[in-house]
């Protein structure tokens, strides 16, 4: 028993390393392939060709792709994972400065993605085709077929601009920017933390309309899976059975068939999340968030790899943590698989 | 079902309490400055490229002299109070002002000054460039830049140039910005010459210190309050990374912010109509420009590029796609400049270009292909450009791309036709455009003189060459203007590689009480002057 568990773990650890090593590579290939030079970036339309080969050696550019890649894994191995050309910081740090923001948007999105959208689906389903049924699929196919790029624009025009009702870009107003000690870096906590309301509520503020927006387009996509899951579960014979044994109709539908779909949905939640966590480069630069998307979007686009590999694997790492928590809620919800 | 509607209700009322109504407008005593900062990478300004960074930098440090922002080719004394150049044009004398300090405390000496300059040749990075042009290396720094006592700094030219053109170049961010070297050394690191810690912190003189950098978030300025000069009207300046044209505007219009530095025309024309705004438009460096290569054969002859020199509407363009952008121009010396023409007065005229065309052997006309930036305006014009060029017969397929992508062609020379942005000018002095935009000393593949647009373009031509050399060493100004004149006109008539349609202009939206908003060319705004009328 024990052995096979240890295969079994064996195994898993196996597929991350391979998945993770076959990510870096793939980035690496794509990010050398894209027509973009980070020895012109750094120095510049004017500088002369002495100066670029100078940099060219320093960063290692100079150097044929598979020792540059040799190199960084290398120094990866040590733990170091290099320096940002576009930033001139360890990429580390500005991750650590990035993630925050985004982890407060992606949360706040889930939060409203799945709140909302679950209910929402679960009531579209139960009234099949009737008015609400429609609305909630007119609802949900609007937030899935609009850019959200054209959706943040609006927001900001209707919230913002005219309604006067949130903050405009980035995420604090210039009063109160470094008014709190950075502890955690999520301007939610830390404001908290520091037991300054004013700076909280106006956080608050700024986060409402980019995560709604984010959130509503995430809702769109757990609304109409949640629905398409819960149909086929009304339409089994156990619903008809557990009805006709006299069962009122919320009982079924909670006690019964979402118990069935919780599985399924845990799944959808949680990918939804991972590709929130990934940063929505569309909505950050509308709303000048300075996220993780804004950030491997920049740095991808002036061959910076140290950051981008790093984000990839980051990436890697946030999809795989979150698979494996969907398979231990998994455990909890299907008895089956324990 | 009635518990899910409850939850609804409570989350939508939830998020309305939660929405308090923001300030209108920025406090009294900082002034909030939005635009792009994707593109700066350090604030080290030796290291820096791009104008954002400029933006910034030219708040921190001072340089020996000012350019004036509205007299262009006026020089004005900053920690420098005079300067004398030798009867031989050989050398330039400065005399520093008393009493400037650096933001540490430490007085700006001498010393620093040449430090500064002979960092600048030795990390040999971006902005050394401006430098090496006129004979400047890391090499002969140590002759070159001498200081015979605390308060007085000899600059001796390695090669026989306008010395006024050197003296402009200290007056421009980067190459002339004086750093404490004090502070500096203090933070080297592995004989960096303290490039690692000026990435995000300062040692300048200027009326502002850096307070914070975050990239792609904002830049905090704090007033340094032992400036030497004119205290600052703002005690902060929040500059904030805004990358979209449209949030800059909302936010302009809305009062969160104050200048609104990287607008779109379609933007900038949208404020024009607003009584709480105003739109500034002033002189930028360089060019927009039609360029051929002369790797391709159809191109070497000069009837085929006059042909395509009438082929342009330069008046469209300028009317329809180069607001705010660019201003006509068809000459390589930017106007107002010394020795500047008037314009030659260009115009689309699709007989003449049909007949020089046939002259040249292409009666029918050809295909090649057009390269621009995927962006505004580079697409409008390079769009309305292979218009005209079908008028006559030449079918240009547009290749799009990004800055890399094309620029990068041009500096292999792998193009044909392409609409571009540059020809110098950072300096009010004619030889800044010429020397990018027609002068090649080497036209040798081998040679990848890339930092030349004549070079990438493969335009040699040894008596302009010549001509610009000889107008940059004329002693007498008289006739160094009669000089530039004939570089035009013979520009003119041999028709190189690159034509001229507009100069570049910049142009920012900012609330109508900002007072004290002097626009200076390239983003060097320097922004102590301003206050807010509330």
């Amino acid at each position: 028993m024990n052995t096979a568990r240890f295969s079994a773990f064996g195994r898993q650890a196996g597929t991350i390393v391979v998945t993770l090593v076959g990510l870096l590579i793939l980035t690496f290939c794509i990010g050398r392939l894209m027509p973009v030079d980070p020895v012109r970036a750094i120095v510049g339309e004017e500088a002369d060709r002495a100066t670029y080969e100078m940099v060219a050696e320093r960063i290692g550019a100079n150097l044929p792709l598979y020792q540059q890649f040799f190199r960084y894994v290398g120094d990866l191995l040590q733990g170091d994972f290099g320096v940002s050309i576009r930033t001139g910081q360890p990429v580390i740090n500005d991750i650590l400065h990035v993630m925050p923001a985004t982890i407060e948007l992606a949360t706040f999105a889930i939060i409203v993605g799945a709140g909302l959208g679950i209910p929402l689906g679960i009531l579209a389903a139960v009234r099949r085709n009737r008015p609400v049924d429609h609305v909630i699929r007119f609802l949900t196919l609007i937030g899935h077929s609009m850019p959200i790029f054209w959706t943040g624009m609006i927001g900001l025009i209707v919230f913002y601009a005219a309604l006067d009702l949130v903050g405009g870009g980035g995420r604090l107003s210039d009063y109160y920017i470094g008014l709190v000690p950075e502890t955690t870096g999520l301007l939610l906590i830390d404001s908290l933390l520091a037991g300054d309301w004013e700076v909280f509520w106006d956080a608050v503020n700024h986060l409402l309309l980019p995560a709604s927006i984010l959130g509503y387009s995430s809702m769109a996509y757990i609304t109409r899976m949640t629905r398409s899951f819960m149909l086929d579960q009304l339409n089994q014979e156990y619903v008809t059975t557990a009805r006709v044994k006299g069962l009122s109709k919320s009982r079924t539908v909670w006690h019964h068939a979402f118990a069935n779909i919780r599985v399924q949905l845990v799944t959808i939640v949680a990918l939804a999340y991972g590709s929130l966590l990934e940063g929505a480069v569309l909505i950050e630069t509308v709303f000048s968030w300075p996220g993780f998307g804004q950030y491997i979007t920049n740095n991808m686009l002036v061959g910076d790899m140290n950051a981008v590999m790093t984000c990839v694997l980051l990436v890697g790492v946030i999809f795989i943590g979150l698979n494996l928590l969907s398979d231990a809620l998994y455990k909890i919800f299907d008895p089956r698989t324990r | 079902m009635q518990r899910m509607g409850k939850l609804f209700s409570t989350i939508l009322v939830a998020s309305t309490l939660l929405t308090s109504p923001t300030w209108a407008e920025t406090p009294p005593n900082m002034l909030v400055v939005g635009f792009s900062m994707s593109n700066i990478l350090t604030l080290d300004p030796a290291a820096i490229t791009g104008k954002e960074t400029v933006q910034v930098l030219a708040n921190i440090y001072d340089n020996l002299v000012a350019l004036n922002a509205v007299n262009r080719s006026q020089v004005d004394p900053l920690l420098a109070e005079s300067w004398t150049i030798s009867p031989d044009n050989a050398a330039i004398t400065f005399k520093l002002r008393s009493g400037a300090i650096f933001a540490s405390g430490n007085p700006v000496t001498s010393a620093d000054v040449v430090w500064s300059l002979k960092r600048l040749m030795t990390l040999n990075l971006a902005q050394a460039s401006f430098l090496k042009t006129h004979g400047f290396t890391a090499a002969n720094a140590d002759k070159s830049f001498t200081a015979p006592d605390e308060t007085t700094v000899v600059i001796t030219l390695p090669k026989k140039v306008d010395p006024q053109i050197i003296v402009q170049t200290l007056g421009i961010v980067g190459p002339g910005s004086v750093l404490d070297s004090k502070t500096v050394m203090e933070h080297d690191k592995a004989g960096d010459l303290g490039s690692a810690w000026l990435t995000n912190n300062s040692a300048g003189s200027g009326p502002y210190t850096l307070g914070q950098w975050r990239s792609n978030e904002r830049v905090i300025l704090d007033r340094n309050d032992s400036y030497w000069g004119e205290k600052p009207g703002m005690k902060r300046i929040m500059m904030r990374h805004l990358a979209e044209s449209q949030s800059q505007r909302l936010m302009l219009e809305k009062g969160d912010i104050d200048i609104a530095f990287s607008l779109s025309a379609a933007d900038l024309k949208a404020l024009e109509a607003s009584k709480e705004v105003e739109v500034q438009t002033n002189a930028g460096s360089g060019f927009y420009y039609l360029a051929v290569s002369m790797k391709d054969e159809k191109f070497q002859k000069p009837k085929v590029r006059e042909a395509l020199r009438y082929l342009i509407d330069y008046q469209g363009l300028n009317d329809t796609v180069l607001p705010y952008f660019g201003r006509l121009r068809d000459r390589p010396i930017q106007a107002g400049l010394f020795g500047a023409l008037p314009n030659a007065g260009y115009t689309l005229d699709v007989e003449r270009a049909k007949a020089l065309l046939s002259e040249a052997g292409y009666p029918d006309g050809f295909s090649t292909t057009l390269r621009a930036i995927s962006d505004a305006p580079f697409m409008n014009a390079a769009t309305a450009i292979q218009a005209t060029l079908a008028q006559a017969g030449i079918k240009a397929d547009i290749i799009t791309g990004s800055g890399d992508q094309i620029y990068g062609a041009m500096r292999e020379r792998k193009y044909e036709l392409l609409v571009g942005r540059g020809g110098g000018g950072q300096l009010p002095h004619p030889d800044s455009n010429l020397r990018a935009i027609v002068y090649n000393p080497d036209n040798a593949d081998a040679a990848k003189l890339t930092n030349f647009q004549g070079w990438r373009t493969a335009f040699y031509d040894e008596k302009i060459n010549g001509m610009v050399d000889a107008a940059l060493v004329e002693t007498d100004k008289a006739k160094q203007v009669k000089d530039y004149e004939a570089i035009q006109t013979y520009y003119a008539d041999v028709v190189p590689a690159i034509q001229p349609f507009a100069e570049v202009v910049d142009s920012v939206g900012y609330r109508a009480d900002i007072k004290g908003l002097v626009l200076n060319p390239s983003w060097s705004t320097r922004l102590r002057t301003v206050t807010k009328e509330r």
